[in-house]
């Protein structure tokens, strides 16, 4: 694509956004509808909260995807970990008394196990040269059984019982300062690592040798391998990186902020993985506009509850459906990102 | 995965189901569970009775005609998560036809010949029209047709289940259901005495897949889908615009997840009701594709033993107390071993059984 003909998508893109401003503004002003109760502090503190698994699954598949490796299994991979946390956050007291310790122990080992399996996952796309695509709905497809399948055996029933979820962290002194204090200081610990978290990817993809390594691998494999750097080595750590943080990503869903594992539909993921790698398209494959772009779906997310709030009413089931919509104007929209031009291409070294 | 010959394609097929049907025996049996009596229950509950055997030739029509309209996209170069949500679309399309028409034509076997006719024809453009949404995004507007066809199969079921729960219930009705279709729309039970299988909808299925295979393999139409997928700058230069072909694949692919909609309302269910509950069909018929080797005609074969797979998967959900789950996940490790055709050429090298063609 040129780029005059991405000047005109940019225009576009911007046009069409402005509308919809214009379009919402009139809207308000002709139906007297109280649009601006919907910015209070309480919204935003639901959409950070709502966007933490998104924005943690997007930075992790981000990092896979510029390495070179398109991990579209973040949605298997998050119901694993989802699962995993709700599982052994129970077992250590086979759901007594589940205590915060147990929790912290849950999303732990969703983290470790989920670095485990995307390991086979490495192995299979980076060594086996598997189709990166179709090992990734594979991904899907096993999680959507098999997790599950697991929490039968563990539970009896597809979904866990309800367990408590983790307490909220109130930082001495900064809780104290106004908007910021209550979104950051005054919120799950969760939510806190992970706006941390995203600052920290993006100063190592754009300010670090690794992150340079990281880039060269999915965009010249080769200048890099002449650099005298392991190609594969380098996808091998982004890949494991994307599955500890998508294994927490699914932890948080299960027991950071949910009350336990549901396993009906399409589990309690509910296509959280998928928003997660548009999150990460919609912000150009950097780790803050990932994040922004997190926020604004776990925003869509909210939509039902302020609705109510603000008293207006629309069926639920339609509401729900918003972050999929959005997803489908974001692409359309910004679909032209350059993907890392080496993406899906296994690399071997000429020796 | 297409570097391949048809003998090795074979027995990567062969490989990969052995392989994922052998771990799955081993989770059974790590899981506390009797593997010898999951199999021999899941070979019963496939095979074992007329009733099982009429079962999993319905699950079978099922996943034949998804299982082509996945191979016309991934054949083409086009990945089509999208056959669920378009099956959806196709089904509602041909239960809103049915209910609607029914009232002002005649009734008998004449009006229930027609209300099906017309009941698929509306399926068909429903299920095209629907995937040739993700179509145009993918051709003007580069979005990735993955993520956009998850997506829709998404709003699909939450605007059929919102539009069948709210406007389309009966008055009273407590399950988000339709109205029954009229008793003489149906498929005549003709071989097997199955209230939910007819050899009309497995003939239905293998009609399709030869047309679809005439089409692909004999048609220009076909031809240039086809060169598309494998070689877009050689179908370029032969004067195909590469835009125009996306968007055709996908409708043609969405004609024919329609059309599984249609046969499912109609021979099936014979009302219609909210989609999350349905099976999923149009994800299964990614693995038989893939097993397929996206070949139209391999499709009924491997169409077959998935039929085979969950006839016997849902007959242990009744009998054991081992989860039905299990087979779903059975299925996704069949696609992960399908995807990774290297790991049996090098397991092939390894332990002399050929694999050194290439």
């Amino acid at each position: 694509m040129s780029v005059a003909d991405r000047a005109a998508r940019n225009r576009l893109a911007l046009g069409v956004f402005a509308a919809l401003v214009v379009v919402l503004g009139i809207l308000t002003a002709a139906l007297d509808l109280p649009l601006v109760e919907l910015f209070t502090v309480g919204t935003f503190e639901r959409a950070l909260q709502a966007a933490t698994p998104i924005a943690l699954a997007a930075i992790g598949g981000l990092y896979a995807e510029k390495s070179g490796v398109f991990n579209i299994g973040l949605e298997g991979f998050m119901i694993f970990g989802a699962l995993t946390a709700a599982a052994a956050a129970w077992f250590p007291s086979e759901g007594a008394a589940v205590t915060q310790a147990h929790l912290w122990f849950g999303i732990v080992a969703a983290t470790v196990v989920c670095t485990l399996l995307t390991a086979i996952f490495a192995v299979l796309t980076i060594r086996y040269e598997a189709d990166q695509i179709v090992a990734g709905l594979a991904v899907w497809f096993i999680g959507l059984g098999f997790g599950p399948f697991t929490a039968t055996v563990v539970w009896g029933g597809v979904s866990s019982p309800s367990l408590p979820n983790i307490d909220d962290l109130a930082v001495p002194v900064l809780a104290d300062i106004p908007v910021v204090g209550r979104l950051l200081f005054d919120a799950s610990p969760l939510v806190l690592f992970t706006v941390v978290l995203a600052v920290v990817a993006w100063v190592v993809l754009y300010r670090t040798r690794y992150g340079y390594w990281v880039q060269a691998a999915g965009e010249n494999p080769e200048a890099l391998d002449t650099a005298g750097v392991d190609v594969n080595r380098v996808r091998y750590a982004a890949v494991l990186l994307s599955g500890a943080l998508v294994g927490l990503a699914g932890g948080v869903l299960s027991v950071g902020i949910g009350s336990g594992f549901t396993g009906t539909g399409v589990t309690m993921v509910d296509g959280r993985g998928w928003i997660a790698i548009v999150a990460y398209l919609f912000g150009n494959y950097n780790p803050l506009g990932a994040f922004g772009a997190s926020l604004l779906f776990g925003a869509m997310d909210m939509l039902q509850v302020q609705f109510q709030t603000i008293g207006i009413s629309l069926p639920g089931s339609i509401v729900g459906l918003f972050p999929y919509v959005a997803v489908l104007v974001v692409l359309a929209l910004v679909g032209y990102t350059r993907t890392p031009s080496a993406v899906g291409e296994p690399y071997d070294t000429e020796e | 995965m297409l570097r391949a010959t048809v003998l090795e394609r074979f027995a990567i097929a062969v490989a990969a189901t052995a392989m994922a049907l052998a771990l799955g025996a081993v989770i059974v049996a790590a899981s506390g569970y009797d593997a010898v009596e999951f199999v021999s229950s899941l070979v019963y509950g496939a095979f074992g009775s007329r009733a099982n055997v009429a079962f999993t030739l319905r699950q079978s029509t099922m996943l034949i005609l998804a299982g082509v309209a996945v191979a016309v996209a991934f054949r083409s170069g086009v990945f089509n998560i999208g056959v669920q949500g378009q099956f959806v679309v196709g089904g509602f399309a041909t239960a809103v036809t049915i209910l609607f028409l029914a009232p002002v034509l005649p009734t008998g076997a004449v009006g229930g010949a027609l209300l099906v006719v017309l009941g698929v024809v509306a399926a068909m453009v429903a299920g095209g029209a629907y995937a040739a949404l993700p179509g145009l995004m993918k051709a003007y507007a580069d979005a990735n047709e993955v993520i956009t066809t998850i997506m829709l199969n998404f709003i699909a079921s939450g605007v059929v289940f919102f539009v069948v729960d709210r406007y389309l219930r009966p008055a009273g009705a407590s399950a988000p259901n339709t109205e029954q279709f009229p008793d003489y729309v149906q498929f005549p039970s003709l071989v097997f005495d199955s209230a939910s299988f007819s050899v009309i909808g497995l003939g239905v299925a293998l009609a399709t897949v030869v047309v679809v295979y005439v089409v692909m393999a004999r048609t220009r139409f076909g031809y240039d889908l086809v060169t598309s997928g494998h070689q877009e700058p050689a179908a370029a230069y032969s004067g195909v615009d590469p835009k125009q072909t996306v968007v055709a694949t996908m409708t043609f692919s969405g004609m024919v997840a329609g059309l599984t909609g249609a046969v499912f309302a109609i021979m099936i269910l014979g009302y219609y009701s909210d989609p999350s509950t349905f099976p999923r069909f149009g994800f299964d018929a990614i693995a038989v594709s893939l097993l397929a080797a996206n070949n139209p005609l391999g499709v009924v074969p491997a169409g077959l033993l998935f039929g085979g797979l969950d006839a016997g998967g849902q007959y242990i959900g009744f009998t054991l107390d081992v989860p039905p789950e299990l087979v779903d996940g059975v299925v996704g490790l069949v696609v992960l071993f399908v995807a990774t055709p290297e790991l049996f050429r090098m397991a092939g090298k390894r332990t002399g059984l050929g694999g050194d063609d290439r």
